[in-house]
C-alpha cells in the first residue's frame, strides 16, 4: 500500500470522516471541556499530539507487532504519550493542569485515538498515519472550539477570557452547564449530516 | 506473521521496558520543575489567607516573602504567621464534600481567634462559571476580617439575607456555597477549640 495523499487523509478527517460529528466517537470529552475555548485548544492539542503519535508508533511497529497482542500494545504507546502530556501540563503550564483536571489523564479513554491506530495506522505506512492523527485530531479539535465559543459567548460573555459583550449582558446558566453541549453538539451532527445528505443527491449515489 | 509462543512475550516485555524508561527518564527530569509548582501554588495560597501583598507572581520572590513571614508549625499542615516576633495569625486546611466533589482549601484566624483573616481553595471540581465561582476574588475577599466572637454555636458564617447574615452567597450555585459554608464554620469551630477551647 502507497498510502494515501495528505490532502485526502485531511479531508476524511475534517469532513468525510470527522470523528466527533459523522463517526460519534470522542463525545464524552466534547461535552465536557467545551465550557471554556482555553480548555477545548489545550485539549485539542493534546488529542492531537497523542493521536498522531500513537499512529506514527503504531504504524512503524506493526510489521513487528504479533496480530493478537495489538491492542495491549497500542494502549501502551497511547498512555504512554497521554502520560508526556500530563507531565508536560503539569510542569510548564500548571494553571491548565488544574483546569482542564482529571480530563488530561482520560484523553487516553477518547475512542478517537485507539479508533486510528486501529483503523488506519494498523494498516499504513508511518507518514499517512501521522498526517491521519494530525487530521483527525484537528477534526475533534474544530468541532470542540466551535461548541466552546457558543458556550463561552453565552455563558460568560467572553471569548478566550476576553470581554466581548458588556455589563448589559446576563450570562445563560444552560451555557455553562453541560446539557448545553449536548444541544449544540446535536445541531452540529444535525447541520453536518443535511449537509451529507445534499452533496449526495446533488453528486448522485456516492458511497 | 510468527506462531510462536515466546515471541509475544518477549515483545511485549522489551516494548514496555523501552517505553516506561522513556517515562521514567522525563519524569525523573521535571520532578523538581513540579515539586517547585506545588510549592509556589501552595505558598501563594497561604499568603493569600494571610492576606499579605504579592508583589509578583515569581516563585522566587513569593518564597522570599513566604520565608520571611510564615513558618509550618510543629502539626502538620497548620502554618503560623509572624511578623518579628509576633504572632499575626494561624492557617489550616479545611474541606468537604460540594455539588461535585471535595473542595480544599487554607482558612487563616487572627492569633486570638476572634477574627477571620481569609479563605482560598486549593482544589475544587464544581461548575465553572457556578459553583466555581467560588474561586473568585469577590466571593473569598468577603470572608476577611469576619468577627468571629459573637458567633453562636459555631455558625460564624451565615449567607444574607438571614438575620445576622455576613456573606452573600452565589446565585445559581445554593449548593455548593452552603456546602462551603458547612465545612468552613465546622472545620474553624474545630480549630478553634481544639486550640483556644480551654481560655
Amino acid at each position: 500500500m502507497a498510502g494515501d495523499s495528505p490532502k485526502k487523509i485531511f479531508k476524511m478527517g475534517l469532513w468525510d470522516d470527522n470523528p466527533v460529528f459523522k463517526q460519534i466517537i470522542g463525545i464524552c470529552s466534547s461535552l465536557a471541556v467545551t465550557n471554556l475555548m482555553i480548555n477545548s485548544l489545550i485539549m485539542g492539542l493534546g488529542l492531537i499530539f497523542v493521536t498522531a503519535l500513537s499512529s506514527l508508533t503504531v504504524s512503524i511497529i506493526r510489521q513487528f507487532t504479533p496480530k493478537h497482542i495489538r491492542m495491549m500494545v497500542q494502549v501502551l504507546i497511547i498512555s504512554v504519550y497521554v502520560i508526556i502530556v500530563d507531565i508536560f501540563l503539569k510542569a510548564y503550564l500548571p494553571e491548565m493542569s488544574k483546569a482542564l483536571g482529571p480530563y488530561v489523564g482520560l484523553i487516553i479513554t477518547n475512542c478517537i485515538i485507539m479508533g486510528r491506530c486501529e483503523g488506519y495506522a494498523q494498516n499504513n505506512p508511518p507518514l499517512p498515519s501521522f498526517l491521519d492523527g494530525i487530521a483527525s485530531g484537528l477534526g475533534y479539535t474544530i468541532v470542540l472550539l466551535v461548541i466552546a465559543f457558543i458556550r463561552e459567548l453565552f455563558g460568560f460573555g467572553t471569548i478566550f477570557g476576553y470581554r466581548v459583550f458588556g455589563d448589559w449582558w446576563t450570562n445563560w446558566t444552560i451555557m455553562v452547564m453541560p446539557p448545553a453541549a449536548f444541544f449544540i453538539l446535536g445541531v452540529i451532527v444535525w447541520w453536518a449530516r443535511s449537509k451529507e445528505s445534499e452533496e449526495k443527491k446533488e453528486g448522485g449515489a456516492v458511497n | 506473521m510468527k506462531k510462536s509462543f515466546s515471541y509475544p512475550i518477549l515483545f511485549m516485555v522489551i516494548i514496555t521496558a523501552f517505553f516506561t524508561l522513556i517515562l521514567a527518564y522525563l519524569n525523573y527530569a521535571t520532578a523538581d520543575v513540579i515539586a517547585l509548582n506545588e510549592e509556589t501554588e501552595l505558598r501563594r495560597t497561604l499568603l493569600y489567607v494571610f492576606d499579605m501583598d504579592l508583589p509578583s507572581g515569581d516563585p522566587k520572590e513569593i518564597e522570599r516573602i513566604f520565608n520571611q513571614y510564615i513558618e509550618e508549625t510543629e502539626e502538620k499542615g497548620i502554618y503560623v504567621a509572624k511578623e518579628g516576633d509576633q504572632v499575626i495569625g494561624y492557617a489550616f486546611p479545611v474541606g468537604g464534600s460540594a455539588l461535585w466533589g471535595t473542595v480544599q482549601g487554607y482558612a487563616a484566624v487572627s492569633a486570638d481567634y476572634s477574627r477571620l483573616l481569609g479563605i482560598d481553595f486549593t482544589h475544587h471540581s464544581e461548575t465553572p462559571g457556578l459553583g466555581g465561582r467560588i474561586s473568585e476574588d469577590w466571593f473569598k475577599e468577603q470572608f476577611r476580617g469576619l468577627d468571629l466572637t459573637e458567633a453562636e454555636g459555631g455558625e460564624y458564617i451565615i449567607f444574607r439575607p438571614a438575620p445576622r447574615g455576613n456573606v452573600d452567597s452565589i446565585a445559581g450555585a445554593t449548593q455548593t456555597s452552603n456546602s462551603v459554608v458547612n465545612f468552613l464554620n465546622e472545620d474553624i469551630f474545630e480549630f478553634i477549640s481544639k486550640r483556644g477551647g480551654g481560655e
